[in-house]
């Protein structure tokens, strides 16, 4: 992407910590995004400020950004566009510093705790095989990210807010559409359309009720009072935002990772149960998420000096990938102890991922149903795999040869 | 000193902590690895998986639960009477000798 902002480095910053990094599209960036990405804990500080896209803060470090994302009220997530606009979105709860976010987060953790994701397994289950059958029915050299790590989580995000299924394809349509554009004005529009769906079901379920998260978000309270139907869209759509690229992401990151692991992938055929510790190990390796903050006052932390309204970046997708945290760091070991396999993957503090419980099931269920129907897979020799970058990494194509079970 | 014992869901591991008063019990698990405590949120009281289980004793014992804490316990995998989050409990003089014991999973 072409950058038309300047450069920028206030004066409080002190010339030891600048380094320059575009978290558009990085000339450190090759098609391994994380591995690429990853030197950045030796090139630079642990927190150090960059001065392109108008100059921000950028923190790589699992410890430093543990800190920055657990205390609130010196870095606030009421804001996360870089560089600062003119009425940034706000999406609720993911926008709302506490306790004011409290009552929203507490309205929709029903329906992701891990007692209602374990409920919804068989169905993601049933996604999860359905979709793996269609793709493997179109033979080798099928897109894995298009057949099935983009339409897996849009599916089950249907399902669990009770959309209509023969809205499927429309919907899976919008949301490709959606996540795989840059362009402003196209996003806009798509948003639009996305929350107007959503709206027209949202009125469906008010006439008629069902044991389904539209119709639990329709009965929301907060301080005794019903959430107005703004409230209610937004969250329908911060929802959207946040379970569909993410999951695609690290999931397509996860198995490209595999492809390249033969011997792994002979472990998870013959021994299933070791699919969860492969889900961990791929989460704390792939995450995709870098979250902004904004300096919600003057004050000095880790001995630099941060600026009310400063915007700090950090990177989530190497947090687990530190040396100061975890053994090995860059070693894909899913035997790997708890001491080394530290991740901020879904970040942490009052914003951690509502939607976590959620994302690791699909992950472990989608690779439990492959192997099931898979011995072992490879990447088509000779292709050059896209990404995209920006807050959200992306790996945009992954074409597979497979070797039925 | 403060002694806290953590057992493992099925009582075959424990593992005894000696800690100075101050910071909390999650915090004190995270220091020591503790297995069975992940504590996703670092604290913040949005995850649940920092919760274990006391004996009826301690649990009349211990300070009140706040409505947010026993909402996250209903919602954990196997939800049972007597669970508390971790993260919401102080390392102090007044649960010296506690045994927590750890859920099957947390997630
Ligand atoms: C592997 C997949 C996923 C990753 C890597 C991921 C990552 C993240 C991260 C890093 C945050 C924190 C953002 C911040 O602090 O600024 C977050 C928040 C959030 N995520 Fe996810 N996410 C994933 C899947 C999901 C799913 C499946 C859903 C739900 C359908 C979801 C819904 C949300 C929501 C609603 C928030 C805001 C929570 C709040 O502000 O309290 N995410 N996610
Ligand atoms: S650490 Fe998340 S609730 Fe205790």
């Amino acid at each position: 992407m072409n950058s038309t902002v300047n450069d920028h480095i206030p004066d409080h910053v002190p010339a030891d910590l600048v380094v320059s990094y575009d978290y558009h599209g990085d000339p450190r960036l090759t098609n391994e995004v994380h591995a690429s990405l990853q030197v950045l804990h030796d090139e630079a500080p642990p927190v150090f400020y960059t001065p392109r896209n108008g100059g921000h803060w950028v923190v790589t470090r699992f410890d430093e950004i543990k800190k920055v994302v657990e205390d609130y009220e010196v870095f606030s997530a009421k804001e996360m566009q870089i560089p600062r606009i003119e009425n940034p979105p706000y999406f609720i709860p993911l926008n709302v510093d506490p306790p004011n976010n409290i009552p929203y987060r507490q309205a929709l953790m029903p329906a992701f705790s891990p007692k209602a994701i374990k409920a919804l397994e068989a169905k993601i289950r049933q996604w999860a095989g359905e979709i793996i059958d269609n793709a493997l029915a179109k033979g080798d050299g099928f897109d894995f990210i298009q057949e099935v790590a983009s339409v897996y989580p849009v599916s089950i995000f249907m399902e669990l807010m009770g959309m209509p299924m023969d809205r499927l394809w429309e919907f899976r349509n919008l949301s490709d559409e959606f996540f795989s554009t840059n362009d402003q004005q196209k996003i806009h529009q798509l948003s639009g359309q996305i929350i107007m769906a959503m709206t027209e079901i949202l009125e469906q379920k008010k006439a008629a009720p069902a044991d389904d998260l539209m119709s639990h978000i329709l009965n929301i309270k907060v301080k005794g009072e019903p959430i107005s139907l703004e409230e209610m869209q937004n969250m329908c759509f911060l929802l959207f935002l946040g379970g569909m690229d993410t999951v695609a992401n690290v999931t397509g990151y996860s198995f490209r990772q595999l492809a390249n692991m033969p011997e792994l992938q002979q472990r998870l055929h013959d021994n299933p149960a070791d699919i969860a510790k492969f889900t961990d190990e791929a989460i704390r390796m792939f995450g995709v998420i870098s979250n902004p903050r904004i300096v919600a006052k003057d004050a000095e932390v880790f001995g630099v000096k941060f600026k009310k309204d400063d915007m700090v970046l950090c990177l989530l997708p190497i947090s687990g990938r530190d040396d100061r945290k975890n053994g090995n760091p860059h070693v894909f070991d899913i035997d790997r102890s708890k001491e080394d396999g530290h991740t901020l993957t879904f970040s942490s503090g009052p914003h951690m991922c509502l939607g976590s419980f959620l994302a690791r099931s699909e992950i472990r269920i989608l690779v439990e149903e492959w192997f099931k129907r898979v011995a072992r897979y490879e990447i088509v020799p000779g292709t050059e795999l896209g990404y995209r970058t920006g807050f959200s990494l992306a790996l945009t194509e992954l074409p597979l040869n497979t070797v039925k079970s | 000193m403060v002694k806290i014992v953590f057992e493992s869901h099925d009582g075959s591991e424990r593992t005894e902590l000696e800690l100075s008063p101050g910071g909390s019990v999650m915090e004190a698990a995270a220091a020591n690895n503790i297995d069975g405590i992940l504590a996703d949120c670092g604290g913040s009281m949005v995850c649940g998986t920092c919760h274990a289980f006391v004996s009826p004793e301690w649990f009349e014992k211990l300070p009140e639960q706040s409505e947010m804490e026993s909402a996250l316990l209903e919602y954990v995998p196997d939800p049972q009477p007597n669970a508390r989050l971790c993260c919401q409990l102080e390392v102090s003089d007044a649960i010296d000798g506690i045994t927590f014991t750890l859920p099957e999973s947390q997630r």
